[in-house]
């Protein structure tokens, strides 16, 4: 007796649930477009610079930079990996030894060795996160000061130049009027959004992000695909190093400072849940897209710096209790 | 055979320190004497405070990353109120700015049921904000330069202030933790929160409390350490965060809760300190430093983990919600 009314309660439930949910969805799907709207908006009437070629431009340069570790990054969290926290190492890694290899092996290959290294070091996150287990916040917190000290002591702790112009002409070029960065970062954006929506290890990683234990009984193997996650932000953070190191012909152990939460940020803001098993490339896009409008308008404003980072603390936070409270009222 | 890798396990802190003290008498000329002693201690101190406060909230099943930015706003706020309080009442204000941070963290994690890794990763990034805020990204002096060196007076040839204040706080936990009932609610809670609760005990209140109490920690690290050397600085702390995690996880605190011990924390921490000491002396550069603490700490987990699953099943990959 007591089942059987309990049964309907639970069917009233749902049904009054999905009704709510059709209402949040919409504002969790539109939300976000509305958002970078309102903020270009905002920054065209507030301020006559913004609403410029000039200054698209500058959006989409340091959006490519921040950008490419972004495509990584939303893999790592879709797999449930949580965050990585050694991009800052491992774009030091690509800046750093992308320009002091130069006068010894040239420009090319130079570029190629920091890229695998940074590699190298997403491989061995990857086996201390995938394969033993490890909380991957300690783990990448851990490497990420390992890999920093080596790459300071490798260079002796000082700031490195580049000894090849023609390498940061490169990068510096232009496209039909599109900087040779963005284009980079736009194709990596596509091959990445390719590979988690298009393929079975797309389609392995939203598995094992949604359910580990599902998925390791359906024979993803899982273990490699939460690996993989950090292999591929690894390779991303240390390419986007690379080209950070190319553009200022200069790196310093700290250029990487702050990526890691302007990524972290822009995949959260874009409504990749945070736990895992959801998320594409496009909606992490749009939360970059959001968040980099939205710094360069309190740029252009002269709010301070402090004051910026403080937002996007509250951002970050702002948005995972927002996904928390979508997924109890069943969207996600 | 198995017995006494198993006791060997079990008292590792004691043989990593012990390991750690005699490499570092071996390598360093005069490392063992009182005054690298009361040196470690001292320095080891200011680790140890945050530590303690760790090692409550690990064992809570909680983790804090914002602990390094929270150090840095308290010594701040210590050192800003100087003129306007007078040096005790700004200390006393200083603390409580820790208190208030994780006042906050508290609240996402236990109320917002954010993850406490997300939400301390969040407000790392607030705080350290604020305090750059605060003091425009500039390091600020201190009222009374005399004071900081009352601070490192060392009174009978080995204790500072600061040591003293860490050892009898550790010694205060670790009674807490073995002897009273508030402490064994502790373990439930981070051994499994939903049969805590459903054995009467508030696993919320817990770990805010936890939270609350590791915020007020490092708010005394930090206000000590800028009394010490007189400045409040934004970017104090920020190399902390390894450090201190490595300390509390060296000394046999499990990261996903449930398991832990005061003395153990102050193995670890004091192997952290002898370590840093050595190598100060030494004059191995700063990131080399940072490479080791980094090192301890992965090598440490990976062993705690992979020592666990060769005894049970293997544990799935951990999801925390």
């Amino acid at each position: 007796m007591t089942d059987i009314a309990a049964m309907g309660q639970t069917t009233k439930d749902t049904a009054r649930f999905s009704q709510g949910s059709r209402m949040v969805g919409l504002v969790s799907r539109a939300g976000l477009t509305l958002a970078i709207l309102a903020v270009i908006l905002y920054g065209s009437l507030a301020n006559p610079v913004f609403f410029t070629a000039g200054n698209f431009v500058n959006v989409l340069m340091s959006m490519s930079i921040v950008g490419i570790v972004v495509v990584g990054m939303t893999f790592v969290l879709v797999v449930g990996g949580m965050a990585d926290l050694s991009v800052p190492a491992t774009i030091a890694c690509g800046a750093i030894l992308s320009l002091a290899l130069q006068p010894y092996i040239g420009p090319v290959p130079a570029f190629a060795v920091a890229v695998l290294l940074a590699g190298l070091t997403g491989l061995v996150n990857g086996v201390l996160v995938g394969y033993v287990g490890i909380n991957p916040i300690i783990a990448t917190l851990g490497m990420g000061t390992i890999v920093l000290g080596i790459v300071q002591a490798a260079v002796g702790g000082v700031i490195v130049y580049g000894t090849d112009p023609s390498s940061a002409d490169f990068v510096k070029s232009r496209i039909l009027g599109v900087p040779m960065i963005a284009v980079i970062f736009i194709a990596i954006a596509i091959l990445g959004n390719f590979v988690l929506s298009r393929t079975f290890w797309g389609r392995w990683t939203i598995a094992t992000g949604g359910n580990y234990s599902a998925a390791q009984a359906s024979a993803v193997p899982v273990r490699a695909v939460r690996a993989g996650a950090f292999v591929i932000t690894a390779f991303a953070a240390g390419f986007s190093g690379g080209l950070l190191g190319l553009t200022l012909q200069s790196a310093r152990p700290l250029v990487g400072q702050g990526y890691e939460f302007s990524a972290i940020t822009a995949v959260v803001v874009g409504g990749v849940s945070i736990m895992g098993g959801f998320g594409s490339i496009p909606r992490a896009m749009a939360g970059l897209v959001f968040v980099q409008l939205l710094t360069n308008v309190m740029v252009l404003q002269g709010v301070r710096t402090p004051i910026q980072g403080f937002v996007l603390g509250l951002l970050i936070a702002g948005a995972v209790a927002l996904d928390i409270a979508l997924r109890k009222r069943g969207v996600a | 055979m198995s017995a006494f890798v198993s006791t060997l396990l079990r008292y590792r802190v004691a043989v990593i320190l012990c390991l750690t003290l005699a490499a570092a008498t071996l390598i360093v000329p005069g490392f063992a004497s009182l005054t690298t002693l009361s040196l470690g201690l001292d320095r080891g101190s200011t680790i140890g405070l945050i530590a303690i406060g760790l090692t409550v909230l690990l064992i809570a099943g909680q983790i804090d990353l914002s602990v390094g930015s929270v150090f840095a706003v308290s010594g701040i706020v210590g050192i800003m109120l100087q003129p306007a309080l007078g040096m005790g009442w700004a200390a006393l204000a200083g603390v409580l700015a820790g208190t208030a941070a994780r006042v906050v963290n508290g609240f996402l994690v236990v109320a917002l049921r954010i993850n406490s890794l997300v939400a301390t990763l969040a407000t790392m990034l607030v705080f350290r904000s604020v305090a750059h805020w605060m003091t425009a990204s500039q390091p600020i002096p201190g009222n009374d330069i005399m004071f900081s060196i009352t601070l490192s007076e060392i009174y009978l040839e080995v204790f500072t202030v600061c040591s003293g204040l860490f050892l009898v706080s550790i010694l205060a936990l670790h009674v807490w933790l073995t002897r009273t009932v508030a402490g064994r609610n502790l373990f439930a809670v981070g051994s499994n929160a939903l049969s805590a609760e459903a054995s009467g005990i508030s696993a919320g209140r817990i770990m805010f409390l936890s939270f609350v109490f590791a915020s007020t920690l490092a708010g005394v690290a930090g206000v000590l350490q800028s009394l010490a050397t007189n400045t409040g600085s934004p970017v104090y702390g920020s190399e902390l965060t390894v450090a201190v995690i490595a300390a509390v996880v060296v000394g046999g605190t499990r990261l996903e809760g449930g398991r832990g011990s005061a003395l153990g924390t102050l193995g670890g921490v004091l192997t952290i300190a002898a370590l840093t000491t050595a190598m100060e002396f030494q004059s191995v550069p700063a990131y080399m430093q940072q490479v080791a603490s980094g090192l301890i700490l992965i090598l440490l987990v990976v062993l705690d983990r992979t020592v666990r699953t060769g005894r049970r099943k293997p544990a799935a990959a951990p999801v925390h919600a």
